[in-house]
């Protein structure tokens, strides 16, 4: 589904990705750990496509396609999704609203028919309960007045919402207590099935033990210099990094 | 200077039977304004805008003889409004529907029981004097005391077909009784894109615990050239919500002086003004906390595209001895080009210890962060915008209580916004 293959990139000519080779097939949970500046936000930012990132070379492909050369929006319409380290607060825009334009610019695309706010207001009280969150975020401004938990609750209830092919949690389990964190992750542990994947960037072992991924890369000075299991994680809670690093 | 001496001569002549107290007002005030004649760029209030295109222009005023066939479907009307209909200058009783409580009187009436509305003689603001001295159309409104207005009372003061460049000065006066409550839209709309020039004076008073809102809109045609001076004074315990929107003209200068002249009154005035191509808008605001216990809160947004420019100015001034002042005041501005421009200049002036007060500017850019999060969950780069910059001019639309004044303003702002986003 994702491939990534040889790829360097950086920001300001400063070079941050040095060959990054990354397989994720449908229904995988991929985990990337690392220190801070080993480069695991700039791929994610890659792989949405946010601006001011420069690839020097290498190809990210999704389902075949060219991922570089598209907009960040038509990554979204074609299943692409991150869950924002830090979700943006935008005044004025009411939550509902932005949620069912997504929706629907998802649905558009594909084809189907729009739907209209009474059938989508149904569709979002479902969803709401498997986060845990209560209707009244629903009519405020996007993340407007949101705790840091609830504004990650916010970034699964819009994965949920437009049910993309793949999702890229960064950094989900930061500033989470543990009662916030049991709630995403099962509402990310629903959602998985065998045709959704998912890319998990994080620091700690504390979400991947909920969510228990299929394979781990640590990621050092921009190359996956360790690929493993759950086995891996456990080592690096141990010993840190350093025993991975030249 | 010429050619509104020219106009001037013409009026007197024009109505050689008027009144002669009237007369000497219309004197008085045409000396004082050849006397200060128009701003230029060493005025310090007014050193952001420039007037030469109105000061060069040959707009001549508008006669009778001017009066266009009557549209079939009046722009900018609003549902479920009493309405006040003036076109070119020209008031349109049978077009009119004023409810039962409000009184509309005679111009030279009004002026003869209420000539301290009409005084010009500290004034520095050379428009005020030239409306005064002009001053051809527009109402006096009286609103009796203890009674409440529901449906708000739309004033349409419409300029279209023109073969000629005119110029109007409409004065407008609205007196709000003691106990009573109305709601107000003086609405200025032009569908031309010949070259006019629009000069008004509004003087507005709450009586004590009165209630107003007023809406004022500016959507004057794009050739045109709109000035104005609002005043409100406030008696105790009375009660303003104001709102300015404005997106038309290509010169807009609006001074709003706001006296908070008794115990406990309270105001919030709020502006938006939307610009583009060209166009240039510029707006003071003066409040005067002269009472105590008094509160006034404003709230100015600008949002500019193109090579358009804004101005913002804002004094709240407490005066010495007034106790428990509340006051604040906020102007947030974005700029969607890199070639359009900002000026803005809060002030506080304060005599007095027991207030709390606060002022505020920024002026910024559609925020990167927000266009990224709303274009990654599938929504296009256009509608991104739109949703951004339509949540930045929310709350101003959002205080406007009414629901149909609210409903035309929201889709005028939204209108603006798809065209004017498309073009950046």
């Amino acid at each position: 589904m994702l491939e990534i293959k040889n790829l360097h990139a950086g920001v300001d000519g400063k070079a941050i990705l040095k060959g990054v080779e990354l397989v994720i097939k449908p229904g995988e949970l991929h985990a990337i750990m690392g220190r801070n500046g080993s480069g695991k936000s700039t791929l994610a930012n890659i792989i949405t496509g946010r601006e001011n990132y420069e690839v020097t070379s290498g190809t990210v492909n999704f389902n075949g396609n060219n991922l570089l050369d598209m907009s960040p929006e038509n990554r979204a319409l074609e299943g692409i999704f991150m869950s924002f380290q830090y979700p943006v607060v935008i005044p004025g825009v009411n939550n509902t609203y932005f949620l069912r334009a997504a929706l629907n610019s998802k649905l558009k695309h594909n084809g189907l028919k729009e739907v209209n706010a009474a059938d989508f207001m149904r569709l979002i009280r479902e969803k709401l309960k498997l986060v845990e969150m209560d209707e009244k975020y629903l009519i405020r401004a996007v993340n407007d007045g949101f705790s840091g938990g609830e504004k990650k609750r916010n970034e699964i209830l819009q994965m949920l919402t437009l049910e993309p092919q793949l999702s890229i949690l960064d950094e989900t389990d930061s500033g989470l207590d543990i009662d916030a964190l049991k709630i995403v992750a099962q509402g990310i542990n629903n959602f998985r099935n065998s045709e959704r994947s998912f890319l998990a960037i994080t620091h700690y072992q504390r979400l991947l033990e909920h969510m228990k991924p299929d394979f781990i890369h640590v990621l050092i000075d921009g190359k996956i210099v360790k690929s493993g299991g759950m086995d891996l994680a456990h080592e690096l809670e141990q010993k840190g990094y350093s025993w991975l690093e030249e | 200077m010429k050619q509104f001496q020219k106009q001037f001569d013409a009026l007197l002549e024009y109505w050689p039977d008027e009144d002669r107290a009237l007369r000497d007002l219309r004197l008085k005030a045409f000396d004082r304004f050849k006397e200060i004649g128009f701003p230029n760029k060493k005025w310090e209030e007014w050193q952001f805008t420039d007037f030469s295109l109105i000061k060069n222009s040959n707009f001549h005023l508008s006669w009778n003889y001017d009066l266009p066939t009557i549209p079939k479907n009046i722009p900018g009307r609003i549902q479920n409004t009493h309405l006040i209909f003036i076109v070119n200058g020209h008031y349109q009783p049978q077009l009119s529907d004023i409810p039962k409580e409000v009184s509309v009187a005679k111009g030279l009436e009004h002026f003869k029981s209420n000539p301290e509305l009409y005084a010009i003689e500290n004034s520095s603001n050379p428009f005020l004097s030239l409306n005064t001295s002009m001053m051809n159309s527009g109402l006096p409104i009286y609103i009796k005391e203890n009674v409440i207005i529901e449906k708000p009372l739309q004033i349409l003061y419409l300029t279209t077909d023109l073969s000629d460049q005119l110029m109007n000065h409409p004065r407008f006066s609205f007196q709000i009784g003691e106990n009573s409550e109305a709601t107000i839209i003086e609405h200025y709309i032009g569908s031309t894109a010949t070259p006019y020039f629009i000069n008004t004076v509004s003087k507005i008073n709450l009586e004590k615990n009165a209630r107003l809102n007023h809406i004022r809109i500016q959507e004057e045609g794009s050739a045109s050239n709109h000035t104005a001076y609002t005043s409100y004074t406030l008696d105790s315990e009375s009660q303003l919500e104001a709102t300015s929107i404005s997106s038309g003209s290509k010169l807009f200068r609006h001074n709003i002086n706001l006296a908070l002249n008794n115990k406990g009154a309270y105001a919030r005035i709020n502006g938006l003004s939307l610009t583009e191509k060209n166009q240039h808008h510029d707006q003071h605001v003066v409040v005067d906390h002269a009472s105590d216990s008094c509160q006034s809160h404003q709230l100015f947004k600008y949002i500019l595209s193109d090579r358009s420019s804004g101005v913002f100015n804002g004094k709240v001034i407490v005066r010495e001895k007034t106790k428990q002042t509340n006051a604040d005041q906020s102007n947030k501005n974005l700029l969607l080009s890199p070639t359009a421009l900002m000026n803005a200049n809060p002030q506080l002036e304060i005599y007095a210890d027991d207030v709390k007060c606060s002022h505020g500017s920024t002026t910024g850019q559609i925020d990167s962060e927000a266009l990224f999060y709303l274009r990654s969950r599938g929504i296009s780069k256009q509608r991104s915008m739109e949703l951004i910059v339509g949540g930045f001019a929310k709350d101003i639309i959002d205080h406007i209580k009414n629901i149909d004044i609210k409903s035309y303003v929201s889709d005028h702002a939204f209108a603006w916004l798809e065209g004017s986003i498309k073009n950046v």
